[in-house]
């Protein structure tokens, strides 16, 4: 079968047994349970840059992905661990939140650039649909360059407040004080990877790729 | 500008970005700093990541990715088709069992997963065809699985109340057991109004029997052996000690609600790699992949929402708007009914969390002055989100039925889930007059509140 019968085929069954989760967003059963997902059928045409910068964005997210599903589990261990622990042993806990809090905020916002790629972030949609489909390709469009904006911003004072937390050496107020920086620097980064993954999604029209 | 004016503009401004389609996390802050912008000292602006960063770094509110995995890895496994066929084994004597297993299906699904439309999907492809099978209308099918759902966010590890109890600075423990009374005051009423629907039309399709001589499929009964019965207990008996035992560690004083998240999404994980063998990185992959789509979305929407109450609260709005619906005087049950109201409003374009963080610090302000029990509110208005689950124009709910039961048509569905709307309503006006259903478990467990 040629490629792109493959993904249009893919694409079919998607849309056949789109599986709406908890909170409104939609999964793409089919190309989620195998991994392949319209972007990458995207990379296949169109400008060469883009589609490069595209591949490496997607390949990027998946082993976040990984390790954040690895942070998942590790908070779950952890916390399990601090309650047989205080429960068998008496140990007290001192580390074992404060790890756990790092490892959650760390995967959600790793993990906000592989959710906007698959258009997870719900907005409401209620009224748009009246639009005529031009309107609608526009405000999207125009919607894309505001989060943009708003998500740059973010990302700019996270990495000043992660530099200022490494030279002022800050650390948590607690026992274990690991360094603000750690936390800090999953912020911006997740945040930059979020604003390059909104810039893939706002160049694509213009580089004569179909959009997602 | 005066703070009205400010308000007034910080309103609109959230209205049309958010009905811009924008996504709503991002909506939510980028109103916040354009506001902080404007009207802030410039110093602010420097503080925004450090606000949002603190905010999130919350170990009540970071539990919620861990009740998600919970939720997701027994949603996507078979537990609740076993679930199902255990309760319809044993509750099929009864007349209308078929429609109250479903109903009980629903509430210990519910209370494992913590999700309403993953219970309506998990409980419903299974139930629905199965009712439909035996002769029941798809709107009464679609009725009961879609309200059933709905006990997903009354009866802990609910989100809402996750939320709820971070906004009002309440304890969670304390909230998650004030649940209960009212969840199962619900898990009557839908059970006794399936049963009196089933015999309304059990009774029409005798009534045709008996004229034409037509059998129909609702006329049937089935029958299980002991065996049988037996037979299906073992898949199903693990998630439920895992639920008790999830329950017993909070409620005995052995974990945080946190760690509770963290121990009952592993055991969820160890439960699911023993009975239906789903352990390797293939098969845990969507689970992981779900999880992590659910999660970071709401914790985004939460992490932005919390700036956005942060600068509502800075530039004097929420304490303003509170204010001068105290100065108002409304006599007490109007204010209640006025922001039920308005709650009712706000669900049928956000989803709860957002509505608990950004109308928490007008709405709470009030209530306490005018005497109520912030803990039972905090029921109460989770029990009319919900009904904003099952209603029209968003009813996720519905959505999710229309999914696994794709031959009842949306109408019917809608028709079936409105008396399910009406017995909701009844349920709060239950709760106002006797508030001790939900007050009673906690003040018995825990002690009176003194901070009321």
């Amino acid at each position: 079968m040629e490629r792109r019968q493959i993904f249009d085929s893919i694409a079919a069954l998607d849309s056949t047994f789109t599986m709406r989760i908890p909170d409104g967003t939609e999964a793409n059963v089919v190309s989620d349970a195998i991994g392949i997902h319209e972007h990458q059928k995207d990379a296949a045409a169109g400008n060469p840059l883009v589609a490069a910068l595209q591949r490496a964005l997607s390949f990027c997210n998946r082993i976040i992905v990984v390790l954040a599903s690895v942070a998942l589990i590790a908070a779950c261990l952890i916390l399990s661990y601090s309650v047989l622990g205080r429960a068998l042993f008496h140990l007290a806990n001192y580390w074992q939140d404060e790890a756990s809090v790092i490892l959650l905020v760390g995967a959600t916002l790793m993990t906000s650039a592989y959710v906007q790629g698959q258009r997870g972030h719900i907005g409401i949609e209620a009224f748009v649909g009246l639009l005529p489909p031009l309107a609608n390709r526009i405000r999207l469009w125009l919607v894309d360059v505001a989060s943009l904006l708003f998500c740059s911003f973010f990302a700019w004072k996270s990495w000043t407040l992660m530099h200022e937390a490494y030279v002022e050496g800050r650390v948590t107020n607690s026992t274990w004080s690991p360094p603000f920086a750690i936390p800090y620097t999953l912020m911006a980064l997740g945040m930059t990877l979020l604003c390059v993954q909104i810039l893939l999604q706002i160049i694509i029209p213009f580089a004569g790729v179909s959009r997602r | 500008m005066t703070v009205f004016g400010i308000g007034v503009a910080y309103g609109l401004s959230t209205l049309f970005a958010m009905f811009s389609g924008m996504p709503i996390a991002f909506a939510l802050g980028a109103v916040a700093v354009v506001f902080m912008a404007i009207y802030m000292p410039g110093a602010s602006l420097d503080t925004v990541t450090e606000n949002v960063y603190e905010e999130m770094a919350s170990i009540t509110l970071l539990s919620i990715p861990l009740f998600i995995l919970k939720g997701v890895a027994i949603g996507q496994s078979r537990a609740g088709k076993d679930l199902y066929s255990a309760l319809h084994a044993w509750l099929h004597r009864i007349p209308g069992g078929l429609g109250v297993a479903n109903v009980f299906a629903c509430a210990l699904f519910a209370a494992m997963a913590g999700s309403s439309p993953a219970t309506c999907a998990a409980i419903g492809s299974a139930g629905i065809p199965e009712m439909r099978k035996r002769g029941y209308s798809g709107g009464l099918a679609a009725g009961i699985i879609a309200a059933g759902g709905t006990l997903g966010i009354l009866l802990p590890p609910s989100i809402t109340m996750i939320l709820f109890a971070v906004a009002a600075e309440k304890s969670l423990g304390r909230l998650f057991l004030a649940g209960i009374g009212p969840g199962l005051l619900l898990v009557t009423l839908f059970g006794l109004y399936a049963v009196f629907r089933f015999r309304k039309e059990y009774a029409a399709a005798r009534a045709l029997y008996e004229k034409t001589g037509v059998e129909a499929a609702i006329l049937h009964r089935d029958d299980f052996t002991m065996a049988e019965r037996f037979s299906i207990l073992p898949r199903v008996l693990p998630f439920v000690l895992l639920l008790t035992g999830v329950m017993i560690a909070l409620y005995g004083g052995y974990a945080t609600p946190s760690e509770t998240a963290g121990l009952g999404g592993l055991l969820a994980l160890v439960l699911i790699a023993l009975i239906y063998s789903v352990w390797r990185p293939s098969d845990l992959g969507p689970i992981m992949r779900s999880t992590i789509s659910q999660s970071t979305m709401l914790m985004m929407i939460i992490g932005m929402s919390l700036l956005y109450s942060y600068v509502m609260s800075y530039l004097h709005i929420s304490q303003s708007a509170a204010e001068s619906i105290i100065a108002m005087h409304l006599p007490r049950w109007e204010l209640l009914a006025a922001i039920l109201v308005l709650v009712v409003v706000l669900g049928f374009f956000l989803p709860p969390v957002s509505i608990i963080l950004m109308t928490a610090p007008i709405i709470l302000p009030p209530l306490r002055a005018a005497n109520f029990d912030i803990i039972w509110f905090g029921v109460v208005m989770t029990i009319v989100m919900e009904m904003g689950l099952i209603h029209p124009p968003v009813g996720l709910n519905i959505f999710v039925i229309r999914n696994v039961a794709p031959d009842i048509s949306l109408s019917e569905v809608i028709w079936g889930t409105l008396p399910f709307v009406l017995l909701m309503m009844l349920a709060v006006l239950i709760l106002c007059f006797v508030p001790e259903i939900s007050t009673w478990l906690p003040d018995q467990i825990m002690g009176i509140d003194g901070s009321r």
